[in-house]
């Protein structure tokens, strides 16, 4: 929103040497954030007045002149295209580096070989108007060399207010408003809104009624008031109005258009003028199902039974609070108008607007309940204007008010003593009931300690209600600077550990720096296309119901098609690297957490994996089975590795050969794999990848269950170890073997596999696994010749279950 | 019992000679030089000779114990040496590449800020990223079709309920977690939230749909304005260093009454205006106010009994500033020359 400061001395008079910078700093002290402000005498930077001197024929163009042009610091070489310009004319001249409004730059040329050091403006470079017929001669009294913001008396500073920032303060969104503020800021006195209106009309009787207004949803529409006025005369809008218009970043239009939006900017209450010989009466009412309109923009707007549209008994003449329909819009030929002043309620708009994607500057009022009591106010004040610029102006109907709002007043109790509490700082009592004043509340008796507060009605709708909101009143104008900050005294706690931050954080730093990984942050978001080239069945997926594209509507199930994403994109910048992720992922099955107050609904289900993805050249399933262990390692704090199993269930994108559950203990915790082929190449991957995800959830819950680790002493016997390699079948398991060592006799302390073996010197089908077993025992040195007795009967038992042949090194 | 020696000590330097690792030297240990080893044995049996014989096999049986010992250690240290090649070594050259993986920048400034508010007694909590209606607006005193919801715009999860509405949808900010912490924990309480938001906004180098924020708040008896103010200048110094400054301005948050938000002294001009802080000097960084008394109802907290402080600011934002990163979309891109930096 913009605010005039020439409209605000309407109704405050500010101090002339308060500086723009100082009221913009005030106000976002106090009020709201001021975003900008600019002096409007800045468009014309470097338009000055002159004179024209000579005008002579252009050598090489027809159509162009040259002339001489006095700007008082000299004479310039002008080439015109104007038909008009003549000598002795005063006119505008833009300088060489001018900005016009219209945005043109002027700079120093040669115009068909003709040096021009500048421009003779015609109107519509200007801003001013849409004339462009010829050059704007000037009056008279202008004065060479002068600054043309100095002749056009320009001299308005325009503050910039976001209209986000005022959500809850529809009476700022006006210059009064704005004005009151400064009055409570600066303790100016202000012009009370009475004294700008005319309330003494000869409405007619209702015995003459010629207006007939019914409103069918009451609830929808507080209030309506309704008058005719005849007697108009449809044209250009006086200079005073559009100026104010302009400077609220208003396009003018017509008088009547004009005055609307110029009572709209003045107290905040969105007007609306229909043709009268249009509209013979008026119906508030819900739209019916699929009813059309058009709206004044010329757009046909489809409507529901929601929609609330002002009818003449018939069709829709009107998107109430929204915007006027285009079949009864003010034209030149209009002579006489109904003049709509109401009250529309703030969910009802905010819906319709939404809905239909269309905002204006009646619906942002409106959606922020506005005060019942400003239609007939903003009414007064319009009929007021009309009169001096339509003076031939009558009214032409009863005054139609049919009110249904609730004018019930609202008051606060204000205990003094609370309020101290609250700010945490005794403040005056007189400045409490100073600063509550200045705003409007009324204080019924000032000598209480607990005040009763009435609360203004345009600040009672959906603004003010409690002590707190008063309490921010009274602060905001003290000032928070002027408040002592004080440390709240607070009880040693211990506050309860966050386990899952502390395990996601060593997870974190075990993956980075010791396994090289780079954390990755995928969206939450995944597209269909995305996993349909994983080959991932996405039907049980949740959507999105207003995703921003195709690429990112659907809720992941998994980290993996991210990971897989940062691989490619990475693919040509690097070649042996990796990823991890610790993110959530949704489900449509319903999860624990409470949705609302009532009972037994739950919010789907969500959980957090972890997702590894690395890529390479080397055996890369076994790598990311070794970063498992390693994490395994450091999170549990000890060394418990973790199993892989044959997996059934296997997901589109994995390899069927390569793919394998991980089990720590007696706990699943996810699957490690390669990718397939076929993923691989739909995907454009050059290097083979391996991928791992784990539910995150589970894998904390494991670290939480440890036992504490303990210091085991060194054992007091030496181990004796023995290397066994076996050649056994390609589909005999690891697992199996290992187990069947690991249980053959209590004095194995530890199997492990340190080569494994596939080629050219083994029979075809054939493996070889080779092992390191370590022979120890508690009590006593074990000698070789025991070692090897246990051995050559495992052997034996091993070839007698695997079909296992011993290898020889 | 001479020849025996002799045999012996053949059979044992045979033996080592053959010997390539610690386990045969050790087994040759056990086999011969042991206290149950063959020496040992064969000089048990020196108590049987005559006197003469003892001092003559004794002292052959020391001068062999000895040379086996000696041999035995020699062959050891060998076994045990290497051989030096340092001779051409260049001094300058580089160290050896360690490979090393890179944290989400993200990640590195939640890290410093769960310990600056852990330090300072606060729990470290989540919550859904997923959200109900409720939560994310309704107990946060956003009822339905209030214009404050226009301030985020929402993505909504396409289920609807019973109503025929959409009441799931991605939280919009960490705020929700408040009233889920309040209904857990009561009150007093003490949390900071840090956690991913979503907002319906067309991407481009200053927004992503996809943001980080962090919240904090402090319920106890009698929390006041002055405390607010207080608490949120010990925030900016810990974030921006001890001189840093605070200014608080209104401001309009549904959940908090009164609500500001909070402005602290440039850190990267020291004040001085930069194109940062847009040469004000400032950065408008938190959002923050007193808790509203419609909010601790909806967390089951009586605001007549309790009161409380929240503040939130944009940890996306934050880890921006702080690395001069100038493009949000970077932080989800996995690019990894951007990791790499950090």
């Amino acid at each position: 929103m913009y605010i005039s400061l020439n409209w605000l001395k309407d109704y405050v008079k500010i101090p002339s040497k308060l500086k723009p910078e100082n009221i913009a700093a005030e106000l976002t002290g106090h009020t709201v954030e001021v975003e900008s402000f600019t002096n409007s005498a800045e468009q014309f930077n470097h338009v000055v007045v002159g004179k024209v001197l000579e005008v002579a024929k252009h050598p090489n163009a027809d159509r162009l002149r040259v002339t001489v042009v006095d700007v008082k610091k000299g004479k310039l070489n002008i080439v015109c295209g104007a038909p008009n310009v003549a000598p002795g004319q005063l006119v505008a001249v833009a300088l060489v580096g001018a900005i016009l409004p219209n945005g043109l730059e002027i700079k120093e040329s040669l115009i068909r070989g003709e040096k021009s050091e500048g421009m003779i403006c015609a109107e519509d470079e200007l801003g001013l108007g849409k004339g462009h017929d010829g050059i704007m001669v000037l009056r008279d009294s202008a004065k060479i060399g002068e600054a043309f913001s100095k002749y056009l008396k320009v001299d308005d500073i325009v503050l910039e207010i976001d209209n986000k920032s005022l959500s809850n303060r529809p009476d700022l969104l006006n210059h009064y408003g704005i004005a009151r503020e400064l009055s409570a800021i600066y303790n100016l006195t202000l012009i009370p809104y009475e004294k700008v209106l005319d309330k003494k009309w000869d409405f007619l009787s209702v015995k003459e009624n010629k207006l007939e207004v019914k409103i069918n949803a009451l609830d929808a529409c507080p209030r309506y008031l309704a008058v005719k006025v005849k007697n108009i005369e449809v044209k250009e809008s006086p200079s005073w109005l559009k100026e104010r218009l302009v400077a609220a970043n208003q396009r003018p239009i017509n008088n009547i258009v004009d005055l609307t939006n110029y009572v709209m900017f003045d107290c905040g209450q969105p007007m609306h003028a229909f043709d009268a010989a249009k509209v013979k009466k008026i119906v508030v009412r819900r739209a019916e199902k699929d009813e059309t309109m058009e709206t004044l923009d010329e757009k046909a707007r489809v409507l529901s039974v929601e929609d609330l549209v002002i009818t003449d008994g018939n069709e829709p003449i009107a998107l109430a609070g929204i915007m006027g329909g285009h079949g009864s819009e003010i034209s030149p030929e209009t002579t006489e108008l109904l003049l709509e002043s109401a009250n529309f309620a703030a969910a009802g708009i905010r819906k319709t607007s939404q809905k239909l994607g269309l905002r204006t500057e009646a619906s942002v009022r409106f959606e922020k309940s506005l005060d019942t009591a400003l239609p007939e106010i903003a009414l007064f004040r319009f009929l007021t204007l009309l009169k001096k610029i339509c003076p031939k102006m009558e009214i032409d109907s009863p005054l139609i008010d049919i009110d249904n709002s609730d004018h019930q007043e609202k008051t606060v109790e204000l205990d003094l003593a609370w309020l101290d509490k609250k700010i945490g700082q005794a403040i005056k009592k007189t400045d409490v009931i100073n600063t509550l004043e200045r705003l409007g509340f009324v204080i019924a008796d000032s000598k209480a300690e607990v005040l009763s507060v009435k609360i203004p009605s345009w600040r009672a709708a959906k603004d003010v209600a409690n002590k707190e909101d008063i309490a921010e009143e009274v602060l905001r104008l003290y000032g928070y600077d002027n408040i002592n900050s004080q440390m709240p005294a607070s009880a040693m706690e211990l506050p309860e550990i966050n386990e899952e931050r502390l395990i996601e954080r060593k997870v974190k730093n075990v993956l980075c720096l010791k396994n090289s990984l780079n954390e990755a942050y995928n969206y939450s978001f995944v597209g269909e296309d995305q996993l349909k080239k994983l080959n991932i069945d996405y039907s049980n997926y949740l959507k999105l119901a207003n995703p921003l594209s195709g690429i990112h509507n659907l809720l992941r199930q998994s980290l993996v098609p991210g990971l897989i994403a940062n691989i490619k994109s990475n693919q040509f910048k690097s070649e042996n690297f990796g990823f991890f992720e610790v993110g959530s992922v949704f489900f449509k099955t319903v999860g624990t957490l409470i949705k609302d107050k009532s009972e037994g609904s739950f919010l789907p289900y969500q959980e957090k994996h972890l997702g590894l993805a690395i890529t390479g050249d080397d055996d890369l399933f076994g790598r990311l089975k070794g970063i498992i262990d390693s994490l395994l390692k450091n999170a549990l704090g000890q060394r418990i590795e973790a199993e892989y199993f044959v997996i059934e269930e296997k997901p589109g994108w994995a390899d069927t050969n390569a793919i394998a559950r991980v089990i720590v203990g007696s706990q699943e915790l996810g699957l490690v794999s390669l990718l397939s082929v076929e993923a691989s190449a739909s995907n454009n991957l050059k290097r083979p990848v391996a991928i791992a995800e784990l539910n995150f959830n589970k894998l904390v819950e494991l670290v939480l269950r440890q036992p504490s680790f303990q210091f085991t002493e060194a054992p007091k016997y030496p181990a004796l170890s023995r290397d066994l390699a076996f050649v056994v079948d390609n589909k005999i398991l690891y697992n199996d073997l290992k187990k069947e060592m690991v249980e053959f006799n209590s004095l194995i302390k530890s199997v492990e596999l340190f080569d494994v073996y596939i080629g050219n010197k083994l029979e075809g089908g054939k493996k070889s696994l080779a092992f390191h077993l370590s022979y120890q025992s508690e009590e006593r040195t074990l000698t070789s010749e025991e070692v090897d007795k246990i051995q050559a009967s495992l052997i034996s038992l091993m070839a007698e279950k695997f079909e296992a042949q011993l290898r020889s090194f | 019992m001479k020849n025996k020696l002799n045999e012996l000590r053949a059979e044992f330097l045979e033996e080592l000679s053959r010997a390539t690792n610690n386990d045969h030297l050790r087994d040759l240990e056990l086999k011969f030089l042991s206290r149950k080893g063959q020496l040992s044995e064969l000089m048990g049996g020196l108590k049987d000779l005559s006197a003469e014989l003892k001092k003559e096999s004794g002292e052959l049986a020391n001068t062999v114990k000895k040379e086996l010992q000696d041999k035995f250690e020699e062959m050891k240290k060998s076994l045990n040496s290497y051989v030096s090649k340092t001779e051409n070594i260049d001094v300058t050259l580089p160290g050896n590449k360690i490979s090393q993986g890179h944290l989400n920048p993200i990640t590195l400034v939640q890290n410093e800020l769960e310990d600056i508010f852990s330090s300072l007694g606060f729990m470290i909590l989540d919550g859904p990223e997923l959200e109900s209606d409720y939560f994310n607006f309704t107990a946060l005193n956003v009822p339905p079709s209030h214009p404050a919801r226009d301030m985020q715009d929402t993505f909504y999860v396409d289920q609807k309920n019973k109503d025929g509405q959409y009441d799931l949808l991605m939280r919009t900010q960490t705020s929700p977690v408040q009233i889920r912490a309040m209904l857990k924990y009561g009150a007093p309480l003490k949390a900071l939230v840090p956690g991913r938001c979503f907002r319906n906004e067309a991407t481009d180098a200053r927004h992503d749909h996809t943001f980080y924020q962090v919240e904090g708040l402090l319920i106890g008896k009698d929390i006041s304005f002055a405390n607010l103010k207080s608490f949120l200048e010990l925030v900016g110094q810990k974030l921006f260093g001890p001189n840093t400054k605070l200014r608080m301005r209104p401001k309009f948050f549904p959940f908090v009454e009164p609500g500001n938000n909070g402005e602290y002294t440039c850190f990267l001009c020291q004040g001085k205006g930069c194109r940062v802080c847009k040469y004000t000097g400032w950065l408008e960084i938190v959002g923050a106010g007193l808790i509203h008394p419609d909010v601790l109802r909806a967390g089951g907290i009586d605001p007549e009994v309790y009161s409380g402080l929240a503040f939130g600011f944009g940890l996306t934002r934050l880890a921006m500033l702080k690395y001069n990163i100038n493009d949000v979309r970077l932080f989800n891109s996995g690019d990894i020359k951007f990791l790499e930096q950090f």
